[in-house]
């Protein structure tokens, strides 16, 4: 009986262990002794043996620069006609087949015009005419869709230009006053936009407007999984770029901010600026200012241009007060410095 | 006659090779340099997070790559909040190799949380837990309250069931193939039981990589071979040695019991392990019910022998005490995978003391497994362990 039962309990023995051995046996690969450290959303320092993800703090070595992006306005090649009139022209590249890397270690396909998430800011004063050169370097079919005042046949809806270098110019006059977006309108509209066939066009009045430190921020989001919804928020592409890489700027100088919401799948965005408000004009096309704030909520291609100075030094957070979006990457950071030059004229955005 | 029986041998040995060749021609062809023949699609990557502990300000997601291909896991969220996390030992994840990832989190307890991780080419995969709890500490007390439960779920109420062993001994013949059967019933059900549970578990936890539903198949045919073949073997013994039949077949009866009942364990272990006290309250309270049944189907074929309380004792504790092992694994140290394995090793033994039983029952009932006592046995069985399997 003994033997027996001993043989009995010496294969089920023997099934456990190779059955435990197979669940428990350590597949994880060598553990690197170096020790790194990383800061928590709530100030805790964390010691791993392991590797930091952490597209907060990590300095990232995205294509895109969202601090040259900023503060980049395109005003074309000059030329005058005989009538007098400004003409700008441009030549706007589309391509479909870039795979950039818009947040560290997260690679997505984005398309472009002339390299770019968003595409360059065509800047113009109210009446040039403009003369854009479209090249479809993508394997699909692309358009520029300007919001604006132009002709039907401007329009780019109708007259979708074809992928391998496909051409179109687009020639119209700048216009009305304001800021608005331009962006792909090839149908499945919303994979054209949300891939990144977006950008930003900024009107002048004749007159101008008064001098200050202009910048551009196209509020977006990245559906890097195709489930339709965002993944990532961000201003200018680049999740949390401008919390770790804060935009500098000065005490009483104003501040003139060209916002356009370019975020799908989410019916609303919004900006809330800290400790201060600012002065609002809803797509930038009347003089006065509809409203002092600092909080506005924006729909789908919702623009406006915010103008505001600060009155002390500090780092000042801006962000999305939909929270889930600045947890998500809609957050940056002023850092306002004493202005050295506080007696001086300085002319900007010329 | 050497000479060609030399060379059958070698053509014998030729024709089992020449397939092979074959096999391995063929795979070299479609792997090999210039094999661009099954270049189908974009693999898409795939990691399953397997467990979710919540720790001291932290959370703790261990993350297995199930996809066809080597992944980087860059982003860890909680519901859906990006987080700066660790990995350990690192981000880059061969096939089914694991990580740990590490999410700084003060966390609530008792609220629900998705865990999500995204790796490099922007795929989000998440998991819902229903309910935050601080992850057990391996302590003594813990361990102890462990050992304690195991025993009021495990052996307490076996050894309540075996004192039907003198009624059992007392009824007729045809009363007793009724409570045979009743144990084949009993036991059937703790079967579907236990497979039910694993493919639950491999469900909720378990990547479809591992093809959930036939690795519990194959455990559940392996397990029963295993116990077939020694549990024949025990019985030859036993006809010549003092070890009678019935009490080689109590003995295998309480061994898939116990394998059962650590299976049962894990459960209760996991529930306590993952928060669910309530729910581990009514598993607890559930589990000693069910299981007083489980020492009727001990008594049974022991109750025509001269019989020792200690070897019945013994037989208790056998089936009783692994569920105290299986709390232990079950709250310290939860795997999904051990767990599907476990619940189908148990289930396979099951089966093989179902065919024992039913081999006896017909060798006792002049071959005829039909009479009113074992059909009926059968069914009441089934029903029993139904009406208190409710309890759970």
């Amino acid at each position: 009986m003994k033997i027996t039962r001993s043989n009995t309990m010496i294969l089920l023995v023997s099934i456990i262990v190779g059955v435990s051995l197979v669940a428990v046996f350590p597949t994880f690969s060598d553990a690197q002794s170096e020790q790194k450290t990383f800061v928590t959303h709530s100030g805790a320092v964390v010691r791993t043996s392991g590797e930091v993800i952490d597209p907060l703090y990590t300095v990232s070595t995205v294509d895109f620069d969202p601090d040259e992006f900023l503060r980049n306005f395109e005003y074309g090649r000059v030329s005058v006609s005989e009538t007098g009139q400004t003409i700008r022209e441009y030549t706007i590249v589309a391509e479909d087949d870039k795979i950039q890397e818009i947040s560290p270690g997260v690679f997505y396909n984005v398309w472009t015009f002339n390299g770019t998430v968003p595409g360059p800011t065509i800047r113009a004063t109210e009446g040039d005419l403009l003369r854009i050169h479209f090249i479809n370097n993508g394997s699909k079919e692309h358009t520029m869709h300007f919001h604006g005042i132009h002709p039907a046949g401007m329009d780019g809806v109708f007259e979708p230009v074809g992928g391998n270098g496909g051409q179109f110019v687009y020639e119209f006059e700048a216009g009305p006053v304001g800021v608005h977006p331009y962006h792909c309108h090839v149908m499945p509209l919303e994979e054209h936009i949300v891939h990144g066939l977006y950008g930003v066009f900024i009107v002048d009045p004749k007159e101008g407007r008064a001098p200050a430190d202009e910048m551009v921020m196209v509020l977006n989001g990245l559906d890097t999984d195709f489930d339709t919804e965002n993944n990532f928020y961000a201003a200018n592409t680049i999740p949390f770029y401008y919390q770790h890489h804060p935009i500098q700027i000065n005490t009483h100088e104003l501040i003139r901010v060209y916002v356009v919401n370019m975020v799908e799948f989410d019916p609303i965005n919004n900006f809330h600026l800290h400790g201060n408000l600012y002065k609002y004009y809803p797509t930038g096309t009347d003089i006065v200012p509809s409203f002092y704030t600092d909080m506005i909520t924006m729909s789908q291609t919702e623009r406006g241009i915010m103008e505001f100075e600060y009155e002390y030094p500090g780092k000042y957070l801006f962000h999305a007060h939909k929270v889930e979006f600045s947890e998500k990457g809609w957050v940056g950071i002023f850092l306002v410095k004493e202005n050295p030059e506080i007696n001086q004229d300085i002319e900007y955005g010329t | 006659m050497e000479l060609s029986n030399n060379s059958s041998k070698v053509k014998m040995i030729a024709s089992g090779i020449i397939p092979f060749v074959f096999v391995i021609i063929m795979m070299a062809y479609i792997f090999g340099p210039g094999g661009d023949l099954i270049d189908l699609g974009i693999p898409l990557p795939e990691v399953t997070i397997e467990k979710v502990d919540f720790v001291d300000s932290e959370i703790h997601a261990t993350v297995r790559n199930t996809g066809p291909i080597p992944v980087n896991i860059v982003v860890a969220d909680v519901n859906d909040r990006i987080h700066p996390a660790a990995v350990e030992p690192d981000g880059y994840l061969e096939r089914y190799e694991t990580a740990l990832v590490r999410i700084p989190f003060e966390w609530n307890e008792a609220e629900p949380y998705t865990v999500g991780i995204t790796v490099g080419d922007g795929t989000r995969f998440e998991k819902e837990i229903e309910s935050a709890a601080p992850a057990l500490q391996p302590t003594l007390d813990l361990a102890v309250f462990f050992a304690i439960i195991g025993t009021y779920v495990g052996i307490i109420p076996v050894m309540i069931g075996l004192l039907w062993l003198p009624f059992i001994k007392k009824i007729s013949k045809s009363k007793y193939h009724f409570f045979l059967a009743l144990t084949a019933g009993l036991l059937l059900f703790l079967a579907f039981d236990s497979i039910e549970e694993a493919v639950d578990v491999s469900n909720e936890n378990l990547a479809g990589s591992f093809n959930g539903i036939l690795l519990i198949a194959t455990v559940i045919v392996l397990s029963f071979l295993g116990l077939y073949y020694s549990g024949e073997k025990l019985v030859q013994r036993a006809k010549s040695s003092k070890l009678a039949k019935p009490v080689a077949i109590a003995l295998m009866i309480s061994i898939s019991i116990g394998l059962h009942n650590f299976g049962e364990g894990l459960a209760i272990g996991a529930a306590v392990g993952m928060g669910s006290i309530a729910f581990s309250t009514f598993l607890i309270v559930g589990f000693a019910l069910h299981n007083t049944t489980e020492g009727i189907a001990i008594a049974a074929p022991m109750s025509r022998e001269k019989v020792m309380i200690g070897k019945l004792a013994a037989m208790g504790m056998i089936a009783g005490s692994p569920a105290i092992f299986g709390a232990w694994i079950g709250g310290f140290v939860y795997s999904p995978f051990t767990s599907v394995i476990f619940l189908s090793i148990g289930a396979g033994a099951i089966f093989q003391v179902i065919v024992i039983l039913i081999k006896w029952l017909r060798d006792e009932g002049d071959k005829n497994l039909s009479s009113a006592s074992v059909v009926s046995g059968f069914a009441v069985g089934m029903l029993v362990m139904y009406l208190t399997s409710i309890l759970i």
